[in-house]
């Protein structure tokens, strides 16, 4: 029984704990808390389960897969975790990303802290960092065996899509999220969607680069500076309900060519800022849509 | 009407719209002039999308202009304009409700639901306006009552829910962008239609700038003159604001120009502040379009013009001869010392209860309240008292700094939010989370120090030449704050997620207090608290007036430094540790006046405690409602103070 079996664990940490102090931080962690999305996900992955994660509310409009075991609890917003939940929780393992920097010193206060950067200012490709990220992870919580077959896994699913998509003769895709009726957020490199776009052999029709999270805001006629006709367009979901009776009526969204019937599509969304999983998740949405498609 | 008085607006006009049409045209001629394989595309673009923007531009601007114009002339306020009524701040909660609870709404359609929104705000102000026969004191002050409360409601919403944020900031900081001509064609007729409205009124109201008794001695009905004009402001706000968002600072900027290029009377003023408006936001529009390949970010507007027009009002601030004082002084009440001591006895225990619960009494984690378990007990002091502290001895700093400026301007709005102090603190934290990138608690506090102290000398240096009159101080506070809020504006509309830190930040959280933070802000607010103390024969000197002051042997000059230093000194601290929380240094006094502090020293003391407990009772809301999420200590204190400011004000005069 896993349970049981993360009960006897902890009890052993703590028994190693009290034998040798200075042991301590190097022991296994068993009562794993984190800040961040992706590393939850990751954490899910490597086949533990965090006692809570920040945010955990919103998983299932974000994140949506893995599913999140019912046990985990909330550690409220992330950038103001309740630190009267985390102490009562009594965490061996705080996980956390430079995004919330200003926390770290109370977080080691509480509990060692690890900090992984996916999205860091420095900027540069996304996926490889996940990578390394995951890599990091797995060391830190003693799983390297298991880190590595999801790196391959997820590697070798991308090698699927790829070959998928070599079938099929893709077009250009732009990728959006609708803020509004009037404005819209492109991804572009160096994002996770623009990764994994270059990763399984899709063209990003958006060439300009975002910011290091990988996209820009734009007014939605920015979208005529995509000159290639072949263009797709698609958005993620939530599509606010004004936009689509909104750009129905405006000539110049019918005069782009995503207005031509099969060039935009709506698909559910993926998490944008997040890790591995919600790569292979994305991949898994465009390959599937784009063979539908063709 | 001389014609002189009309050659300085008209050249200002014909500048900016000569800059702006050569910007214009410069982007439009690759398009018209080039055949070349994609002129096709190009021309529905410039069509479609330039020209309607352009449109919307000048319409807007007109719009904005217009409403603040009519403002400014019927409440006899330079700083009035469509914010201070609380027509965006309506308008922007009922699309953030509306954004999160019912989306299908929206479907409906987007300006339907704004204009709503800032109908009920308006209504609400016009309610509370009434009861004091629409005095010019009274609209403005419950316009931005009203505006507060509905700012903080849609802070708790949007903070409560991230996801939604990027688009609302956008919306909040007015975006220009259009896609078809929809936007400007629904707004043309509105504007005209709200012209020929104004054109009847306008006899009445250059009767008015005569003041109240000599406006009704020539037969004007002031009552309904100010109905009628300020439903006519209010609607031109409310077209712009559903349809573009907020684009603020054109309503105060342009009828400011006009003023100061000579346009005196009042139909003069509507003229050229329609014109002047209309030409400066287009000409602010065209700037940006030009240079927007240089920016790799996406800039709205509306941020924009208030970055360009808050510099250029504290420019011509010394310049700006203030015709009326702000508010008429509310009439001294004798009371006798009686009264103060009774009241002490109500506030000192319930001073001391509130603490207690506040540290005791909690939420546990399966949800439920509890009294805090002892085994806990050590944990849970460590986390709570500091919040506790900092959260009573800033509420207490900043009712000290509130009454300060209350007695020293006569101006019973005055805060130190309207003085910029929080705003330059604010500045200065949001330098820090873009220039080190990840600034730590110490980064922060000292950049917030920075931008605070920065605020003051800049106040000092515009204040002192022109004597530190306070109507100047106030009206560079209030240009500062909207600064500020453009950058955040801005910074929000990027989509840049380091939005939502400045906004918790903004919002008055004691969340990220330290140990070291609680014992300062008790330390300094002990000393800055006697040091006003020290000062109190000023403090109930001054509210008679400088001459009177000064008969009494008040060096009114160096008092008033002294004072707006203090006061300064006291809201920075305040800010530093718990974010700006100006709401209670605007309703701490206000308490303490209706519940018999009446005097300076009393208020002083009276006001501390009342500020101290407020605070802390809006932190242990903010910790335990939304429970294991927090709702910052400012906004909760927002979001109960101004009903309840509300209730007094009508108990006190209705």
């Amino acid at each position: 029984m896993p349970f049981e079996m993360t009960r006897r664990g902890l009890l052993a940490a703590g028994a190693a704990s009290l034998l040798l102090p200075d042991r301590a931080f190097s022991a296994v962690p068993q009562r794993i808390v984190s800040l961040d999305y992706g590393l939850a996900s990751t954490l899910l992955s490597l086949g533990l389960v965090p006692k809570a994660i920040a945010s955990r509310a919103d998983w299932d409009i974000w994140v949506i897969e893995p599913e999140l075991p019912a046990e985990v609890a909330d550690l409220g917003s992330s950038w103001e975790i309740n630190f009267e939940v985390l102490e009562s929780l009594k965490p061996d393992l705080i996980l956390t990303t430079p995004f919330n920097e200003a926390l770290t010193p109370r977080l080691e206060t509480v509990a060692p802290t690890l900090t992984l950067g996916v999205f860091t200012v420095e900027g540069g490709d996304v996926l490889p960092k996940a990578v390394a990220a995951t890599r990091a992870l797995a060391a830190r919580v003693e799983k390297p065996q298991e880190g590595e077959v999801f790196i391959a896994r997820t590697e070798a699913f991308f090698d699927s899509c790829r070959a998928r998509i070599e079938r099929i003769n893709a077009p250009p895709l732009a990728l959006i999220n609708f803020l509004d009726a009037r404005h819209a957020r492109i991804y572009t490199s160096p994002g996770l969607y623009h990764n994994v776009m270059q990763r399984i052999g899709l063209q990003n029709a958006w060439s300009a680069p975002g910011n290091f999270w990988g996209f820009e805001t734009i007014g939605i006629e920015r979208l005529a500076e995509i000159t290639d006709p072949a263009t797709r367009l698609i958005a993620f979901e939530p599509v606010p309900a004004d936009v689509m009776p909104k750009l129905e009526q405006s000539p110049l969204w019918q005069a782009l060519p995503f207005a031509r019937p099969g060039h935009f599509a709506v698909l559910p969304g993926a998490l944008m800022f997040g890790m591995l999983n919600d790569a292979v998740r994305f991949a898994r949405l465009l390959t599937d849509h784009l063979e539908q498609a063709a | 009407m001389s014609v002189r008085s009309h050659l300085g607006p008209a050249s200002i006009v014909l500048a900016l719209l000569t800059v702006a049409l050569v910007l214009a045209v410069r982007q439009a001629a690759p398009v018209l002039g080039d055949a070349a394989a994609n002129a096709g595309m190009a021309r529905i673009v410039f069509i479609n999308s330039t020209l309607p923007r352009m449109a919307t531009a000048l319409l807007a601007g007109a719009c904005l202009a217009l409403s603040g114009a009519l403002f400014q002339q019927v409440l006899r306020n330079p700083l009035a304009s469509p914010t201070t009524l609380g027509i965006s701040a309506g308008a922007n909660l009922a699309l953030v409700a509306v954004t999160l609870f019912v989306p299908g709404l929206l479907g409906f359609g987007r300006d339907l639901v704004a204009l709503s929104g800032s109908a009920a705000a308006a209504g609400l102000v016009f309610l509370m306006g009434a009861r004091q026969k629409f005095s010019a004191f009274s609209l403005v002050m419950s316009g931005l009552v009203v505006s507060l409360w509905c700012g903080a409601l849609s802070a708790v919403l949007m903070l409560l829910n991230e996801r939604y944020l990027v688009s609302l900031f956008i919306w909040g900081a007015g975006s220009l962008s259009q896609q078809s001509w929809t936007i400007p064609l629904s707004l043309a007729p509105k504007l005209a239609i709200v012209c020929v409205a104004v054109a009847v009124i306008l006899r009445p109201l250059v009767l008015n700038e005569l003041g109240d008794a000599g406006a009704r001695a020539l037969g004007v009905n002031l009552g309904r003159l100010r109905v009628v004009a300020v439903i006519a402001a209010v609607a031109l706000a409310a077209f712009v604001t559903s349809a573009v968002g907020v684009i603020g600072f054109i309503g105060l900027v342009a009828p400011t120009i006009a003023r100061l290029a000579g346009a005196r009377r009042a139909g003069a003023q509507l003229v050229w502040s329609t014109l002047i408006g209309s030409a400066l936001l287009f000409l602010t529009d065209t700037t940006l379009l030009a240079t927007a390949g240089t920016f790799a970010d996406f800039l709205p507007t509306g941020a924009v013009t208030a970055i360009f027009g808050s510099p250029l009002l504290l420019i011509l601030l010394p310049r700006l001869k203030i015709r009326h004082r702000l508010m008429e002084a509310p009439a001294p009440v004798a009371l006798k010392p009686e009264t103060a001591r009774r009241a002490a006895r109500i506030v000192l225990p319930a001073a001391i209860l509130v603490l207690a619960a506040a540290l005791f009494f909690g939420r546990s984690p399966d949800l439920g309240f509890t009294l805090m378990p002892p085994d806990l007990a050590g944990d849970l002091m460590a986390l709570r008292l500091p919040r506790i502290v900092a959260a009573f001895f800033s509420g207490a700093m900043l009712a000290v700094a509130g009454t300060i400026l209350q007695r020293l301007t006569g101006n019973e709005m005055a805060s130190p939010e309207v003085l910029g102090i929080s705003a330059g603190a604010t500045l200065g934290v949001a330098a820090a989370v873009f220039l080190v990138a990840t600034p730590g608690l110490g980064a922060q506090l000292g950049f917030s120090a920075l931008g605070a102290f920065g605020v003051l000398f800049v106040i000092f240096l515009i204040a002192a030449r022109s004597g530190l009159q306070p109507e100047r101080v106030l009206l560079a506070g209030i240009a500062l704050s909207a600064m500020v809020d453009a950058v955040i504006g801005v910074i929000g509309a990027t989509g840049d997620p380091r939005a939502i830190f400045l906004l918790r930040w903004m919002s008055g959280s004691t969340y990220s207090v330290t140990v070291l933070a609680a014992v300062l802000a008790a330390v300094l607010a002990v000393a800055l608290v006697g040091a006003a103390g020290l000062m109190r024969r000023w403090l109930d000197l001054l509210p008679l007036g400088a001459s009177a002051a000064a008969a009494l042997g008040v060096p009114v000059g160096r008092a008033r430094l002294l004072l707006l230093g203090l006061a300064g000194l006291l809201s920075a601290v305040a800010t530093m540790s718990v974010g700006p929380l100006s709401f209670v240094g605007l309703m701490a006094p206000h308490l303490a006046r209706q519940l018999g502090f009446v005097r300076a020293a009393p208020q002083l003391l009276g006001g501390a405690l009342c500020g101290g407990m407020l605070m802390v009772a809006a932190d242990w809301l903010g910790r335990s409602l939304a429970y294991p999420y927090e709702i910052p200590a400012g906004l909760v204190s927002a979001l109960v103070g101004a009903p309840f400011l509300i209730i007094l004000m009508r108990r006190a005069r209705g």
